[in-house]
This record gives C-alpha cells, sequence and structure tokens, in this order.
C-alpha cells in the first residue's frame, strides 16, 4: 500500500514532482562542478605558475658559495660541477610527480665568428638541454628541456635540436651588434678548439640572456673537453606554499622532531624537494629561488582561498534554493495530507511518505546533478585551463550526504507544519 | 467623471488591499519566496562584485614577483639624482606599487671580495617582498649579510664586520658595521653585504649615483613598453626596459585566473537564476484554485495576471535589495579576507540586482498564471 502510493504520487504529479527532480539536479550539479575545479584549482593555477621558470636552482657544493660573486673566475675555475649522468635521478625522488621540468646548464665563455666575418667577439656560450626525451631508471620515459623554463622567450626561427649537435640559439643583442641571422654559420671557438655551427633561431629573452648563445649541451661539453659535467640545473616544481614547518626545516632539518620530519618530508614543500634533489644529486646543494617559490605560495593560496569562499557561497545557495523549494512543494500538499489524516493515518506514516517521495526524487534529480557536474567542470577546466580538471572520488559521499541533509532539512519546516494540520480544517479549504 | 475617477481610486485601492493581504495572509510562503530571491540576488552582487575587483587585485598580488620595470645607466656611468626623480616623474603614480634604487660597490671582509649594495630599504621591501631576512632589517650602521657571505666568513646575526676599502694612495680603510640580519634570496643577493644608501655612501662618498632603479607598476604588458619607451626618448642617459619574464608571463596567469573567474560567476549565476524562478513558480502554482476561483467571479485574464505580477514585483524588489545589501557584504568579506583590501561598495550593481530580481520573479509568476488561466475554473475550483 505504501508503495503503491509513493509510486502513484510520483507518477500522477509528474510536472511538480519534475519541478523539485530538476532543482535538486541544478544545485547539485553546481555543487559538484565547483567542488571539483576547487579541489583541482591549486594544481591548475600552479601550474600556471610555472610561466615564471624554475624554483629550484642545484648548483656544485663549491660554486654555490663562490657562485655568482666573481663572474669569471677565469676558464681554468670551473667551481666544480654536477655529472650529467646522475640528473635522471631527479625523476626518481619522493616527490618525483611534482617535478614538471628540468635542464642542466653548462656555461663557457667563447669567441663567437658569423660565418664570413673576419672578426670575433666574445660571448657567454650556454650549453643545454632543448627538450630532451629521457629514460629512466624505472624504465619509463620522461621529457626534460629548457623550453617550459623560458615560456616568455620569443623566438625568431626554431629552437635548437638537442638531437643535431650543430645547431645553436643566438641572443637578440648579440645578434643585433654581430649581424648575425637564422641559418648563417657560426665558429665558436674555446681556447684552441672551434666548432662549426648553424644557427637555428635567434631569442628574445628580455635579459642578459639576450648576450648568449645557447647550444645542446652535448656540443658544447665536446667544445670545452668538459664531458659529462654540468653547471647548474634548474628544476621546476609543483610545491605546497611555505607554513611554520617548512621554515623551520629549511633552517635545519635535524632540529625536526621523527615525526616533524617525516610530515616535511613527505610534503611537497619547496624544501623538502631541494633537500630530496640534494640527496641525489651528489655535491650539489639546491637552493629554492625565493622570488619564484615565495611569490608562487602568495598567489597559490590567495586564488585557492578565493575559490574556496566562492564555492562555499554558492553550495549555500544552492541548499537554500533546494531547500526552499522542497518547503513550497511539501506545503502545498496540505489538502492531500489533511485527507490522509482525516481517514486515519497515524503522523509518522504521513512523514515516512513524505520523506521517501522527496528522497526518491532527490536522489533521481541528484544523480543526473552529479554527473552533469563532472561535465560542467571539465567545461570549467577547459575554458580556463585548456587541460581537464581531475575526477576525485571522494565527491561522490560528500555530494551524496550533501543531497540527504538538504532535502532532510528543507523537508522539517513543511512537515512540523503538516502534522500541526487540523484535518478538517484543510479540507474545508482554509 | 467624478464617478469614473471614484471607481478606479476605489478599484487601486482594492488591488493594494488584496495585494498586501495576500502577501501578508500567506506568511510563510511569501517569506520562503523572498528568501530565495534574496538568496539569487546575494549571489549575483557578491560574485560580480568580486568578478570587476578580482583582476586589480589579483594584479597586485603578481606584484610580489618583484620589479617588473628596470632602468639602468646607458653608458659606463650610473643614473644622477636628478634623472632618477625625473625617471620618477615619467612613471608616474599610477598603479606603481614600489621603487627601489640600487648602488653595488665592491668590498672587502677578511681580504676576500663581496658586493656591498646601497638599498633604500623601504623600496626594497615593496619591490621585492620575497627577500627572507632571518633576523631584522638594518637600521643606521648595520647591515644584512647575504646567505652565502654569513656561511663563507661565518659571521652571524649580531657579529661586527669590518668591511675594507681601498682609500687613497691605495691605502685600505675599514669601516664597522653590525650585523643585524641574513639575506636568503637563492639569488645572486646571497653573495650581498645590503645595507642603506646612506652607509654606503658613507664608506663609499657621494660620488656615483644609483646603478639601477627597479619599478613594480601594476601594468599589462603594452602599459610597461609604453612607460619604457617614454623613459628611453626622454634623454636621460638611461635605459629602461620591461622584466619580460614578468610582464608576459603575469598576463598568461592573469587570463586564466580571469577567465576561471568568469566561468564559475557566470555558471553559477545561471543556475541560480533556474532555482530562484523554479521555487516563484512553485510558489504561484500552489495557487491555481484561486486563479479559478477569480476567474469564477469574472475577473479578466489582465486582472488575474496584474494581481500576481504585482505580488511577484514586490516580492522581487524587496528580496533583491536585500540581497544586493548581503552581496556586498559578502564581496566586502571574501575581499577582506583573500586580499586583505575593501572592494569599493558599488551602488549600481545593488540596481541591477534588483532590477534582475524583478525581471526573473516576474516572469516566473506570470508563466503558471497563464497555464492556470487555461484551465476551467469548475475543474479547478472541484480541486482536479
Amino acid at each position: 500500500m505504501f508503495w503503491r502510493m509513493v509510486t502513484r504520487a510520483l507518477l500522477r504529479q509528474r510536472g511538480r514532482r519534475a519541478l523539485i527532480a530538476v532543482t535538486v539536479a541544478l544545485g547539485v550539479c553546481l555543487s559538484t562542478a565547483l567542488l571539483a575545479v576547487m579541489l583541482d584549482v591549486g594544481d591548475r593555477v600552479n601550474a600556471e605558475l610555472k610561466a615564471y621558470g624554475a624554483n629550484i636552482v642545484l648548483r656544485p657544493r663549491t660554486a654555490a658559495v663562490v657562485g655568482d660573486l666573481y663572474g669569471d673566475l677565469g676558464e681554468n675555475a670551473s667551481g666544480g660541477s654536477l655529472k650529467e649522468s646522475e640528473l635522471t635521478r631527479i625523476k626518481t625522488i619522493f616527490w618525483a610527480y611534482n617535478i614538471l621540468d628540468f635542464a642542466p646548464f653548462l656555461s663557457a665563455e667563447v669567441s663567437v665568428r658569423p660565418g664570413g666575418a673576419a672578426d670575433a667577439t666574445r660571448a657567454e656560450a650556454v650549453g643545454t638541454w632543448f627538450d630532451k626525451r629521457l629514460d629512466l631508471p624505472t624504465g619509463e620515459t620522461a621529457d626534460a628541456g629548457m623550453r617550459a623554463l623560458r615560456s616568455w622567450w620569443d623566438i625568431q626561427g626554431a629552437w635548437a635540436d638537442d638531437r643535431d649537435p650543430a645547431s645553436v640559439m643566438v641572443g637578440s643583442k648579440l645578434a643585433a651588434d654581430s649581424g648575425i641571422t637564422v641559418g648563417q654559420q657560426l665558429e665558436l671557438g674555446y681556447r684552441k678548439a672551434t666548432a662549426k655551427l648553424t644557427v637555428a633561431g635567434i631569442f628574445d629573452a628580455g635579459s642578459d640572456e639576450d648576450g648568449q648563445v645557447f647550444l645542446p649541451l652535448a656540443s658544447l661539453q665536446k667544445l670545452t673537453g668538459r664531458t659529462g659535467q654540468v653547471g647548474w640545473v634548474e628544476v621546476s616544481a609543483l610545491t605546497t606554499p611555505d607554513n611554520d614547518l617548512a621554515r623551520q626545516a629549511a633552517q635545519d632539518p635535524e632540529t625536526l622532531s621523527a615525526r616533524e620530519w617525516e610530515t616535511w618530508y613527505c610534503t611537497a614543500y619547496v624544501s623538502s624537494i631541494s633537500y630530496q634533489l640534494e640527496e641525489v644529486i651528489d655535491g650539489s646543494v639546491a637552493k629554492p629561488v625565493r622570488q619564484v617559490a615565495d611569490s608562487e605560495g602568495v598567489v597559490l593560496a590567495k586564488t585557492q582561498l578565493l575559490m574556496v569562499l566562492i564555492t562555499a557561497m554558492s553550495l549555500l545557495a544552492a541548499a537554500l534554493g533546494i531547500a526552499n523549494l522542497v518547503t513550497v512543494s511539501v506545503m502545498e500538499r496540505a489538502p492531500e495530507i489533511g485527507l490522509l489524516k482525516a481517514i486515519g493515518a497515524s503522523d509518522r506514516a504521513v512523514v515516512a511518505l513524505i520523506l521517501t517521495e522527496t528522497g526518491i526524487i532527490g536522489l533521481i534529480g541528484g544523480l543526473v546533478g552529479y554527473l552533469a557536474g563532472l561535465g560542467l567542470a571539465q567545461v570549467i577546466g577547459q575554458a580556463a585551463f585548456g587541460s581537464a580538471v581531475g575526477f576525485s572520488p571522494a565527491l561522490i559521499p560528500v555530494m551524496a550526504l550533501f543531497v540527504v541533509l538538504v532535502i532532510l532539512i528543507g523537508s522539517l519546516p513543511a512537515i512540523r507544519l503538516l502534522l500541526s494540520l487540523k484535518p478538517a480544517e484543510v479540507l474545508h479549504g482554509r | 467623471m467624478a464617478a469614473d475617477s471614484a471607481r478606479t481610486a476605489a478599484r487601486r485601492r482594492l488591488y493594494l488591499v488584496m495585494l498586501l493581504r495576500s502577501v501578508a495572509r500567506r506568511r510563510s510562503r511569501v517569506l520562503v519566496a523572498i528568501l530565495a530571491i534574496a538568496i539569487g540576488a546575494t549571489t549575483l552582487t557578491g560574485l560580480a562584485t568580486i568578478l570587476i575587483d578580482i583582476p586589480a587585485q589579483l594584479s597586485r598580488e603578481l606584484r610580489s614577483y618583484g620589479a617588473n620595470l628596470v632602468v639602468v645607466p646607458s653608458a659606463e656611468s650610473s643614473i644622477s639624482a636628478s634623472a632618477q626623480s625625473a625617471v620618477d616623474a615619467l612613471v608616474g603614480s599610477d598603479g606603481l606599487v614600489g621603487r627601489a634604487v640600487y648602488r653595488y660597490e665592491t668590498v672587502r671582509i677578511n681580504e676576500q671580495p663581496w658586493t656591498a649594495a646601497g638599498v633604500d630599504l623601504a623600496g626594497v621591501r615593496a619591490v621585492r617582498p620575497y627577500w627572507e631576512v632571518t633576523g631584522s632589517w638594518p637600521t643606521t650602521s648595520q647591515v644584512l649579510i647575504g646567505r652565502d657571505v654569513a656561511t663563507t666568513t661565518g659571521l652571524g646575526i649580531g657579529s661586527r664586520v669590518l668591511l675594507t676599502v681601498a682609500g687613497k694612495d691605495d691605502k685600505d680603510e675599514a669601516t664597522a658595521f653590525g650585523v643585524s640580519g641574513v639575506l636568503d634570496t637563492g639569488g645572486a643577493e646571497d653573495g650581498f653585504v645590503v645595507m642603506s644608501p646612506d652607509d654606503l655612501a658613507s664608506v663609499f662618498g657621494t660620488g656615483r649615483g644609483a646603478d639601477l632603479l627597479e619599478y613594480s607598476i601594476t601594468r599589462d604588458a603594452a602599459g610597461l613598453d609604453a612607460v619604457a619607451s617614454r623613459i628611453n626618448d626622454a634623454g636621460l642617459d638611461v635605459t629602461a626596459s620591461p622584466v619580460k619574464r614578468l610582464a608576459r608571463s603575469e598576463t598568461t596567469v592573469l587570463n586564466t585566473l580571469n577567465s576561471l573567474l568568469g566561468w564559475v560567476t557566470a555558471i553559477v549565476l545561471v543556475l541560480v537564476t533556474i532555482t530562484v524562478a523554479t521555487t516563484m513558480m512553485a510558489v504561484v502554482t500552489e495557487r491555481r484554485t484561486e486563479i479559478g476561483l477569480k476567474k469564477a467571479l469574472g475577473a479578466g485574464e489582465r486582472s488575474i495576471a496584474a494581481d500576481f505580477l504585482g505580488e511577484g514585483l514586490l516580492l522581487g524588489a524587496v528580496g533583491g535589495l536585500l540581497g544586493g545589501v548581503l552581496g556586498l557584504g559578502f564581496a566586502e568579506l571574501v575581499s577582506l579576507q583573500v586580499f586583505g583590501r575593501s572592494v569599493g561598495a558599488d551602488w549600481w550593481l545593488v540596481a541591477a540586482a534588483v532590477v534582475v530580481s524583478l525581471v526573473i520573479s516576474g516572469i516566473a509568476c506570470l508563466l503558471p498564471v497563464r497555464r492556470a488561466m487555461r484551465v476551467e475554473p469548475a475543474i479547478v475550483l472541484r480541486g482536479e
């Protein structure tokens, strides 16, 4: 009897029931989409902020101290170096998946002589990986290189190619001063060794780099005789904004308790990723580039807070909207309830009937809304970030709980009203 | 004539009485409807205010990446004080977040050469908020030493440091400073000794001007280019250039964040509008009996529609006003929480929220009324 009444009620007043289902679906759709985007926004915005370049720089321990101070220590003082063969280990650290990109650099002062010209100019040559495919010890492959670390470069011509040892890129200032054009032959000289290269492209970096030449790492190593050596490594990593623990650890990891240390090591703080990088690369010192790392934290934290507040606001609006409609739809059934009561239905039976009905409608609407919300989240992801938003399984129970709570709370005032109804009055139409 | 106008006045009074009675009698339903509209209007005003305000706020936040316009001397000279103020005038104060002046000299500590930087400390804190100082910022006769300087020389906070420079006739002159803090940037500054310009002048004299001017301005790449070319064309013997890396990346990041918020706002608004409309429709639909009764009593379709529309508009106005004010409050709260800055209350948005609420509640009222009027009064009154 109970179920027959429920199904009849659902089937007969289809229009009004559909209205509730649609509202629930809309509310759930909105909430699901916003929650999905909110949970994902940190990673997405972080990835966008990678446009600012590397946030960790690895230097040889000996060079880290004297480093930038002396500029040119003369050609003999290499200031220590890192081993190129160890670089693939960067992708094997605990937070390997947070390492978005990295590139080794080696620099040397060389003479640059454009093909056909008699005079050579002195310039700094930088050897690097442009876009290299790596075979990891784990058997996987990964891409690394400086292209993503210099997203702001304007290129005339093309990027140099790691597989073509004779390709080179020239900074715009140097190119203008020496009259170098794309496709031209270039002779680089280092002490007695020389190398003949072809200009693949001219770049405008808007910094000191405009006076330098960039060539594949292997070519510069061969020219300078520093086979297998790397001067410094720039790493771009997804990081969590620093907190007090991270700051304490950055001072000295030894001062942490075992538990704190574990928390710190297993969180993607810029300091813990730096620490892990130092562990895998022999004789290296990893330094966070504060300009990038700290600013990233600031922007990220603000964006996340903003999204959290907007989502909270929208969830509240959706919840109130649904609860409101449930209240109205229950209230308008006063005559029906009065009749039920008049023919002897108990309060409990009435409440059970109404809750079951509303619950079924809510669940149907909620399911439709959930699926639509996942779709909507993808639309937002594509429109804003040009990439899909990650699916979070935790959303299913959260949304189910949301629907149940909202419908229950929305029904409460209406049910209280219905229970206080006097059948005779209602049936009389008052 | 007089009878006519008296009748019109009476009718008007009846209309008002009916409207108010209808609102007063069905208090709980009216409350529900106003609540629905107010929620919608709150979301509308709140999100719209945030969306309008956000690009400027975010752009300010992104300035924490540091200066986006640098000015260096053209030749092997320095930027004189008069040139500095000329450049300041050209940059203007519009959107200026910070400005810092740097002068570099070489000093020796324990016979090791290091770079000494004279910077106006207030300026550098605005331009380079990412400088991490352990200890405190220096006052007179105090210096900050970079992390690398600290590691190499073994100096720490509170120690005295002797800065040696070659004086007249190649005789060394040493000046003592206190170390107030250690600077950590992960960049070249880790090898610097930083002090105020006056302290640097006390060691090196006031002969040279600045080596570098840094400006942090909330402008896009095109705006920065314009400022830079204005300075370069002024014949000041200086070269200004935007920091391309920051200008370019900022545009990318800002566009992404703005489009994210734009999309989120648009979707929230559409869905909230629909939710408000459905609630209003439900409130009106349950009054089919009343419509039937009115029709049976001989009311025309227009007058019935006018009754409901009047009620809907009244609710829309009250809910819209309430929601608009609440929405501004919400936007203010968000802005204070996230950016620590208040939004300018834009009363136009409240007006817009009221208008939108009126339109939505009007439409949401009329749709079910029209449907109800197509029904035969007898059937409705019988309760089917």
